[in-house]
């Protein structure tokens, strides 16, 4: 199928939309031109990285820090030792190529670049773009293993690096839109914890239709 | 409706259970359609993306697993940068569901590209007007398009909590349903602007500061204007006007309906066919007639403090 990226389409009913839409805004209204009250919307953030442990323990998330590979590759092998027996995805990425030897584990590894990962992954590994401490997110694009691997197994385990930490959505968005992160990915995802739902009696479960939990470790 | 829907496979009524059935079930169909559809929260300009929140992950398999991703939106939800969802999204899930942030905030901007692992083969947006743009030319009920749909009006408003979001039989219920869906659907959902108290609950709320309830007195403003009230009601409201410009034959109208209703009570008729208060009266005691006016009461001690 032919990629359909940024195609036009011609038709009338666009043109008679964007026409009403321009003679509807040549009566301004005093509520649109009135501009931003200014002030602060959110706090400053003294210290990003206890913020995000913070954030992360208050979304169910499992945070991890770790000083060196040994011991990012220790606390990984450790996860996965908890999880069932099955295969695992991983990003097809050098530092994650490196992870895997470390552990040695005995598991089925199906690398990014063999395609989507499949419902009967036990976890999948990737990297991230960013770690966002005021929300305690994770900001993943599709370079990240693509957009199953956040979001198809029962466990999805990141490895970040401490340098990745950024205080804030704003922080983030901005650099995404200076490095042209959106521009070189069709998909990206601010992921705040596993899935979850409560529209059940208003019980919080997680592990609705996406991973039941979220690990990160980050490497100083 | 797990029973309904499921039947035998359902075991019990555990919260974790149900989750893990609807979960089991509804994979099969994500990995087996051709098509997911979606909406979208909004649509970013700078970057030509569209951005969904969801908590459950739905959103995210729908518009992920398929071949075909097909997302429908109203062109209300265009906002200017990518940066401004710094702020969009956090108010989205406080004022909704209290969350910091939805768990997850997807941003879609096109197909599956060379080299990524996933993703579908074809992207399409359609985007709805369905009045939008009408809405857009009134200056005066314009800013109802802020509307970020959080549900916070709903969550606080005290007829949707008694009555429910089904009992609209609108797409969008609530505060905003009700001051949105005349002008989506037409003038036969104008009473829904009537079905309020006007406590103001909604606005007080609201993160984008509509003005809900004054919308709802707008509807009904441009309810009677368009002349789709009966003519009796035309006529007591402009009696009504007539009394309540003249103190004089206020009074005596309030005297007159003291006397009529003192001497109805006297005759046994209360809640009868001819007693006013019938409504009321039919299935209770008659309601006891104040021995003086507030008129009176004023004018001997009130006042005088």
């Amino acid at each position: 199928m032919e990629k359909t990226e940024n195609q036009k389409t011609e038709n009338g009913s666009r043109n008679r939309i964007l026409e009403r839409i321009r003679a509807g805004l040549r009566t301004s209204s005093p509520e649109l031109h009135a501009g931003h009250p200014g002030g602060m919307i959110f706090a400053p953030i003294d210290n990003p990285l206890e913020r995000f442990q913070q954030e992360c323990a208050a979304n169910l998330m499992e945070c991890y820090l770790t000083a060196s590979v040994d011991e990012s590759a220790g606390r990984l092998a450790k996860v996965l030792d908890s999880l069932p027996e099955g295969e695992i995805f991983l990003q097809d990425h050098s530092a994650l190529r490196r992870l895997a030897e470390l552990i040695m584990s005995a598991r089925p590894i199906r690398w990014s670049s063999q395609g989507a990962p499949s419902e009967a992954s036990q976890a999948t590994v990737t990297l991230a773009e960013a770690l966002i401490a005021q929300t305690g997110s994770v900001f993943v694009t599709a370079s990240c293993g693509g957009r199953g691997a956040s979001a198809v197994a029962p466990c999805h385990i990141v490895f970040a690096t401490i340098d990745q930490l950024v205080p804030d959505l704003q922080t983030a968005f901005a650099n995404a839109t200076r490095e042209r992160k959106l521009a070189s990915n069709s998909f990206a995802c601010v992921i705040s914890g596993s899935s979850r739902t409560a529209d059940i009696e208003k019980i919080l479960v997680q592990g609705a239709h996406g991973p039941r939990r979220l690990v990160v470790i980050v490497q100083s | 409706m797990f029973y309904k829907k499921l039947g035998e496979q359902v075991n019990g009524d555990d919260p974790v259970e149900l989750v893990a059935l609807a979960r089991r079930t509804l994979r099969r169909a994500f990995f087996s359609a051709e098509m997911g559809i979606s909406g979208a929260n909004f649509l970013v300009a700078d970057s030509g993306v569209i951005a969904i929140s969801t908590n459950e992950g739905n959103g995210r398999l729908c518009t992920s697993v398929p071949r075909i991703h097909v997302a429908v939106t109203g062109i209300e939800k265009v906002i200017p940068r990518l940066e401004d969802l710094a702020v969009l999204w956090p108010v989205l899930a406080t004022s909704g569901t209290g969350q910091g942030i939805t768990t997850y905030s997807t941003l879609i901007g096109g197909p599956r590209r060379p080299g990524e692992a996933d993703g579908p083969e074809e992207f399409h947006v359609v985007l709805v007007d369905n009045g939008r743009s009408a809405l857009l030319a009134d200056a005066e009920q314009r800013e109802v398009l802020h509307c970020i749909r959080c549900g916070a009006c709903l969550n606080i408003c005290p007829v949707f909590r008694n009555i429910g979001g089904h009992s609209y039989g609108t797409t969008y219920p609530g505060p905003i349903g009700s001051v949105l869906t005349p002008h989506l659907r037409g003038r036969e959902f104008q009473h829904l602007s009537y079905a309020s108290s006007l406590c103001g609950a909604c606005t007080s709320v609201c993160p984008v500061k509509i003005n809900l309830h004054h919308h709802l007195l707008h509807n009904r403003r441009n309810t009677a204007a368009a002349g789709d009230t009966k003519w009796t009601e035309r006529m007591a409201f402009r009696l009504w006007r007539y009394v309540m410009q003249r103190p004089r034959i206020y009074a005596l109208t309030g005297w007159l309906g003291k006397m009529s209703l003192r001497l109805l009570y006297s005759m046994g008729l209360a809640g009868s066919v001819l007693d006013p208060m019938r409504a009321w009266n039919r299935r209770r005691s008659p309601i006891p007639l104040p021995a003086q006016s507030f008129r009176s009461r004023w004018r001997k001690v009130l006042g005088k403090n």
